[in-house]
């Protein structure tokens, strides 16, 4: 055992790439955090680069300002992006408190920590919150995994923008392209922001459980540092991220 | 356990708690959270806030003003993926700190992403082939199949 002990405290003399401490200066937990958050943004690149490819195998799309133009309590008014520029104004918010929780934590003020948590929490819930009330609107609309399979064309021509010539050739003469672009375009986006918002509702989790850990059990205190929420940190700003590059791809192009 | 003048060895960090070797303890942020130096960073934050909060208002008013002008072309297409890439920066180096670390460390991070650049661009060649070939060759030949 004293042999081991020894061998121990001489890692820190050893050559960095040879067991000493680690080359990059960061702890064990935070480097494998930035790696999952790696091959997450794979598997988040390679859905959104899929949905490319699907979508330039037909010759229209649905567009976006048509698809996502309702706001909750105005129905029936023509508010395109309003609704989604708001969720995402509110994901960068709850990214903006995370950062300070962190940076709080920095400087271990336990009572700063908790409250950023806490804005940080409510914003992901009021994101989520969002995100229901838009899955329900589409779905009344008809939207749905695996949709518009065999449908009137009155069901799905509202969204796409007809005042473009070349898209309404198309859906003149070929509304089976039309309608196979809805399917794809809905089992895309239920599968992306679905798989966002199940990232999301992770994060909220992790969120509350860093929060009791903060308040009701001192558990960072009694560590000394407050380096779990670096961690969480990391993963909440990764959603955020992905979020910017969903709205792009969805909403905007 | 609150010896305040307590040494902590190399193997108590070690053993217990390899977070206590790079944050916390080590990296040390002197003064409290009304520091100068602390004051300074989180400036920079809202900063950054201010830079994020401006380019999505720049992408939603372009996006709106393209939809009522009806149109939609590679410049529109450039305009957006530039803004989007350029709001990823600053999330990725100030927000998630990734600035503040090691050169290695952030090109570990950022080097395999070229495998994405590649994805994109096979699928999306890929994806406007495959609509070619539909809109030529299968209707050339969709007499001929039984």
């Amino acid at each position: 055992m004293a042999n081991a002990q020894n061998t121990a405290i001489d890692t820190g003399n050893k050559n960095k790439w040879a067991g000493g401490r680690s080359p990059f200066n960061i702890s064990y937990g935070k480097i494998m955090m930035w790696i999952f958050l790696l091959t997450d943004t794979l598997t988040f690149g390679a859905f959104l680069a899929s949905m490319g490819s699907q979508r330039f195998n037909y010759k229209v799309w649905p567009d976006p300002n048509h698809v996502f133009n309702a706001v909750p309590g105005l129905h029936g008014v023509n508010a395109p992006l309003v609704f989604v520029s708001f969720m995402t104004f509110v994901l960068i918010l709850s990214s903006v408190t995370m950062v300070l929780a962190v940076h709080a934590g920095h400087y271990k003020d336990r009572k700063a920590v908790q409250k950023w948590l806490l804005f940080t929490i409510i914003g992901g819930i009021i994101f989520l919150g969002c995100q229901a009330w838009e899955w329900t609107h589409l779905y009344q609309e008809g939207a749905w995994w695996g949709s518009f399979t065999n449908a009137e064309i009155s069901t799905f021509d509202k969204f796409f923008n007809t005042s473009r010539p070349n898209v309404s050739t198309v859906l003149a003469e070929h509304p089976q392209m039309a309608m196979d672009a809805t399917h794809s375009f809905f089992n895309f986006f239920f599968t992306i922001t679905g798989f966002h918002g199940f990232h999301v509702t992770i994060g909220v989790i992790l969120l509350i459980i860093a929060l009791v850990n903060t308040s009701a059990n001192n558990t960072y205190e009694k560590r000394g540092h407050y380096e779990m929420i670096e961690k969480i940190g990391l993963y909440w700003h990764f959603v955020d991220l992905v979020w910017v590059f969903v709205f792009t791809a969805f909403y905007l192009l | 356990m609150s010896h305040h003048h307590h040494e902590l060895s190399e193997l108590d960090l070690y053993e217990g708690d390899q977070g206590k070797l790079y944050s916390g303890v080590l990296s040390h942020h002197e003064g409290g959270i009304n520091s100068e130096e602390s004051k300074k960073k989180i400036k920079k934050i809202w900063k950054v806030t201010a830079i994020l909060s401006i380019v999505t208002i720049l992408e939603v008013a372009v996006g709106l003003w393209a939809f009522n002008g009806h149109f939609h072309n590679y410049g529109l297409i450039t305009y957006f993926l530039i803004l989007t890439i350029f709001k990823a920066y600053f999330i990725v180096k100030v927000f998630m700190h990734l600035g503040d670390e090691k050169n290695d460390f952030v090109a570990l991070i950022l080097s395999p992403l070229v495998l994405l650049v590649w994805l994109v661009i096979v699928l999306l060649v890929e994806g406007d082939y495959a609509l070619m070939m539909n809109s030529t060759f299968a209707e050339t030949i969709k007499d001929l199949l039984p």
